[in-house]
């Protein structure tokens, strides 16, 4: 087939811009799996389940305020929250008895947990495609260098750098995020001066699962909410992962930022083959740095 | 602890295995096995299917069945994998002794059935499988398809397109075999019935693309005058959405196959852009026929809901295993066969009949624009044409050609 | 594990009692069941080679899935395309499996444990990129049907047969490979690999040297699939099909050699039987797969094996 596809400068831009706000999502799932991953080391691959749960929530909770902007505000706070709750009820029932396990025993288990998930979503919404209206403020697009850009997306470009501050207010200023990092390089040490690793543990765990649960509410807008959306986003987010180096939070940031570039530059330059680029992204990275980017926690 | 764990996992395992072995149903129904994807983003179609075939069957069966035998069903849920699904028809034919097989939306798995369907002589009606190579290059004496295929949808479009005034067009879709084969269908026969349009380019997404605004920015750079967009399912939802949020609608036009169809424009309510072209082979609300009007109220009464494409499928098909049953005279898989090729029964849609040659169904497809019409919570498609179902049928010399390659 | 003479008369006699009993199989059982039991073999006879990488070479072999689907792959292409003898064909495909076992075992065995998982799910998830886009040669998502096959082989009896002497020799061989001076180097480097380099032996040599051997028992496997099925397709090297090898190799015992065969023979009867009366029978896999990880993380036959013997193995305290 014959075509020519003209590179303007403007398009560019606009697609490092579209690009960005993709970025966030992929940043805010992927740095907690990457949290869970570096302190526990669960290799979690219900990660991705609690997105889509997190997208589900965020449906029914917009839907029970009648779709009305406070309900959708509601839905992207309460969503999250209800994933975390679920979250720390499986850590207190079942993984603090597993920390000692093999990473193959963890993630097997995740797949087990995932499993559920899947049909646990099935039996509570069904099969049906369901679609969330973002508010009225958040309808159509402004135009950005001669160009349309959804304004859902510039909320959540503007979301994306809160995570990551509040990330890093939490790990580098906190007491809890001292303990954690001290944690994920000697778990023992920590246990024997005195301070009680499992609640540690199960914060950690509570918020990279909220993160995953905010990714999914972030998202129902933009998507179809459906059963599927977390076999895509947790093989994205473990790669993000590994690029970055396992367990740092930064090297998330870094990774879904490689990921989500590469993804959108390659629609703008080659448009018939961009599905490969995120992949071959990753693959040169590991090639020449096998621990990913940034240095790993452990 | 362990050991009552371990024991409790090898009775059930004995227990499964003796319980089905000794299940034997009355030998006197017609059974029907089908394979259908009942989990996942697909099983709405399915169950939709579903819906439709068992309120046919239901009056069927009613009615006092079929030659003084109930037809009965069973299904299973292939989860959109061909391995499960192949192994399920396996089941169904030789444990459950099903008289035929109907499924399924998965082509892969439709395929490989069919595959096996002729191996083992049994009558295999595709539902919602959309490969043209399922009556194609790859049909047979026991396949059956009792929808529309990328062919058919190809020549529609191109039959549509062509009436409007566009040149420069971009091709955007799913990277996966649905998209391309639609994608291809539609640019060869646009490209033959009106030579001078140009492709100013393409952009392919994966299955399950959660955003499609980097596609939709990087369409627009390039200013074409209308998108040729072949998403399967699960897609059309999120990109119309996408449309709608970046205003694509109004900029370029836009083409997607099943644009219109209910099944894509229910769950987005309001939500759906407006003017947006698209194809499908039935309307709840067209053609406005008393026959459609009994099947709308039927089904709604059964189900509370509008029916879909799917309940139509579903619908006809098992009026279709019905009739070929009774002119076959007797449940046998090759007299059966003979009987559905060339069979034509009365529909909602008129008058269908499966096509002798391919034992494809002869569908006319409907195109359609979006439109926000009061009375409803969702859009609907106006200034419908009808695209006869003759002018749509990929020629027999192509098939012909197709299946001497293989 | 290398057992004394009596004992190994007595495990000779039940092996070929087996085997008498599973050769007369398709004269007395139902159709269904001799198919479901080649797809037993051939499920188990993968589990079993991710087995010698994960269990007895220790690595963590996420993706193996992908060397079944090449091997599935290679033999229909070759069949499909090519006049090639069907013989020829039947023989080399599990070798494209061991190329590219070796291929990715190169790029991933600098690395061990998780990370090693993590980059071989990546490349697989590359391979099965370019297996669903690459349509003119692969078929793309709607993979590979119809396959040309003699019915003397692809009968539901005739594949049974055959399957059963492919795996039957190809465990045969993995035993005989497990129990050599190799197999037992290995075991040494899962057990302790830090001590193994100390004591002169190359650990990165004989891990690539596991994966061909892993890679190309699951390209027999994939071409054994591809012979009772008579298709090929994108699922046979997807994740989640490699997690449930994975699965099977845990729930039947992981540092036994026959352990991935039960847990095959396992999986595969639950997904039949009870897919028959739910469609909900993933969280019946998954309740079991919990049970499983914390009571008997030995799996079946380890559980046994200590249940019915003191728990004296060796390895069983360096690890």
């Amino acid at each position: 087939m014959d075509f020519s596809t003209t590179i303007t400068f403007n398009g560019l831009i606009q697609q490092f811009i579209v690009g960005l706000s993709r970025t966030t999502i992929l940043f805010i799932v992927s740095s907690g799996l990457s949290l869970v991953l570096g302190v526990l080391r669960i290799p979690n691959v219900a990660h991705g389940s609690l997105y889509m749960l997190g997208a589900f929530l965020c449906y029914s909770v917009a839907t029970l305020f009648g779709n009305s902007p406070i309900g959708f505000w509601f839905a992207i706070l309460l969503a999250p929250i209800g994933v975390a709750i679920i979250s720390l009820a499986t850590e207190r029932g079942l993984f603090c008895h597993l920390y000692d396990r093999e990473h193959l025993m963890l993630l097997l288990f995740t797949f087990a947990l995932m499993l559920i998930f899947h049909d646990a979503v099935k039996l509570i919404w069904g099969s049906e495609y369901r679609s969330l209206t973002p508010p009225v403020i958040f309808q159509g697009s402004l135009p950005i260098l001669g160009m349309p850009f959804p304004k859902y997306n510039l909320f959540l470009l503007s979301i994306g750098p809160i995570v990551a501050v509040g990330l890093w207010f939490l790990t580098q200023r906190t007491k809890i995020g001292k303990i954690a990092r001290a944690a994920a390089v000697d778990r023992d040490m920590v246990g024997a001066v005195g301070i009680n690793v499992s609640w540690v543990f199960a914060s950690v765990f509570v918020i990279g699962c909220f993160l995953a649960g905010l990714g999914g509410a972030l998202v129902a807008p933009t998507q179809n909410i459906t059963q599927g959306m977390d076999h895509t986003i947790i093989m994205e987010a473990f790669l993000i992962v590994i690029i970055g180096g396992l367990g740092n939070v930064w090297g998330a940031l870094l990774g879904a930022l490689i990921f989500g570039l590469t993804d959108s530059m390659g629609i703008m330059i080659l448009p018939q083959f961009s599905i490969v680029f995120p992949y071959a992204a990753v693959v040169i990275v590991l090639i020449f740095r096998p621990k990913g980017l940034l240095r790993a926690t452990w | 602890m362990r050991r009552i764990v371990s024991y409790m996992m090898f009775v059930c395992l004995l227990a499964s295995m003796i319980g089905s072995s000794t299940l034997t149903f009355a030998a006197s129904d017609i059974k029907v096995g089908i394979i259908d994807t009942y989990s996942g983003p697909p099983s709405s179609y399915g169950l939709d299917v579903l819906d439709g075939f068992k309120l046919a069957l239901n009056k069927i069966n009613a009615n006092g069945g079929v030659l003084g035998k109930k037809i009965t069903f069973v299904t299973r849920d292939d989860k959109f994998k061909v391995d499960l699904g192949l192994t399920e028809a396996k089941e169904l034919i030789m444990r459950e002794n099903v008289n035929l097989l109907l499924g399924t939306i998965n082509s892969a798995v439709s395929l490989a059935v069919s595959d096996l369907a002729k191996k083992e002589k049994i009558p295999f009606i595709v539902t919602y499988g959309k490969s043209s190579n399922i009556t194609g290059s790859k049909g047979h004496k026991f396949v059956f398809s009792m929808n529309e295929n990328t062919e058919m949808i190809g020549k529609a479009a191109a039959i549509g397109l062509a009436k409007r005034p566009f040149v420069k067009y971009w091709i955007a879709g799913d990277d996966y075999e649905y998209g391309h084969a639609i994608a291809d269908a539609v640019w060869n026969h646009l490209k033959k019935i009106k030579p001078d349009v140009k492709l100013v380019g393409q952009s392919w997404w994966k299955v399950g693309e959660p955003d499609f605004t980097p596609y939709i920015t990087s369409i627009l750079s390039a200013k074409p005058d209308a998108v040729i967009v072949a998403t399967g399912g699960a897609g059309c939802i999120p990109f119309l959405k996408a449309a709608k949020n970046t205003g694509f609608n109004r900029k370029v036009a836009i083409y997607m196959h099943t644009a219109t169809e209910l099944s894509t424009l229910r769950p987005l309510g309001l939500d759906a852009p407006q003017g947006v072209i698209g194809t499908a082979n039935y309307y709840f609300y067209y053609p406005e026929t008393p026959e459609n009007k009994v099947f709308v109220e039927e089904f709604k009464k059964a189900y509370s809901r509008y029916p879909s494409f799917g309940s139509l499928i579903g619908w006809y098909t098992a009026n279709f295993i019905a009739k070929a049953y009774e002119k076959a005279g007797k449940v046998d898989p090759e007299k059966f066969a003979d009987a559905l090729s060339g069979m034509t029964i009365d529909s909602p849609i008129g008058k269908l009949t499966v096509r002798q040659f391919d034992n494809q169904l002869m569908l006319p497809m409907f195109m359609g624009v979006t439109k926000k019409v009061p009375g409803y919570d969702f859009l609907i498609a106006t200034d419908i044409v009808t695209i006869p179902a003759e002018e749509i049928m990929p020629s027999i010399e192509d098939i012909k050609k197709a299946r001497s390659q293989d | 594990m290398p057992p004394d003479g009596l004992s190994r008369l007595k495990w000779f006699t039940l092996g070929m009692a087996v085997l008498i009993v599973l050769a007369l199989c398709p004269q007395f059982l139902p159709r269904f069941f001799t198919y479901l039991l080649a797809l037993i073999l051939i499920t188990g006879l993968m589990a079993t080679s991710l087995n010698v990488a994960l269990g007895f070479g220790g690595m963590y072999q996420f993706h193996h899935a992908v060397f079944y689907g090449v091997g599935a792959y290679s033999v229909s292409l070759m069949l499909i395309k090519t006049n090639l003898p069907i013989a020829l064909c039947f023989f080399t495909a599990p070798f494209a499996s061991a190329v590219l076992a070796l291929v990715m075992g190169f790029i991933c065995v600098r690395l061990s444990k998780l990370y090693f998982g993590m980059l071989q799910l990546s490349l697989g998830s590359l391979v099965w990129v370019v297996v669903y886009r690459w349509y003119s040669f692969t078929g793309g998502d709607d993979g590979l049907h119809g396959v040309p096959i003699p019915s003397l082989i692809s009968s539901v009896s005739g594949s049974f047969y055959f399957t059963l002497i492919v795996s039957v020799v190809s465990l045969g061989l993995m035993y005989v490979i497990l129990n050599s001076p190799f197999g037992q180097i290995l075991q040494a480097i899962r057990d302790n690999p830090e001590r193994s380099e100390t004591i002169g032996v190359h650990v990165r040599a004989h891990q690539l040297v596991t994966q061909v051997i892993a890679g190309f028992f699951a390209g027999v496997a994939g071409v054994l699939f591809v012979t009772v099925e008579g298709s090929a397709f994108p699922d046979l090297m997807s994740w989640t099909l490699s997690l449930e090898f994975l699965i099977m190799c845990l729930l039947g015992g992981w540092f036994t050699f026959l352990g991935p065969m039960l847990g095959a023979a396992i999986i595969v009867s639950l997904r039949t039987m009870v897919g028959v009366y739910t469609e909900y029978w993933t969280t019946v896999l998954a309740i079991i797969l919990m049970l499983l990880i914390f009571f008997l993380p030995e799996g079946v036959i380890g559980y046994l094996e200590g249940f019915f013997k003191r728990p004296d193995v060796s390895t069983e305290e360096d690890r």
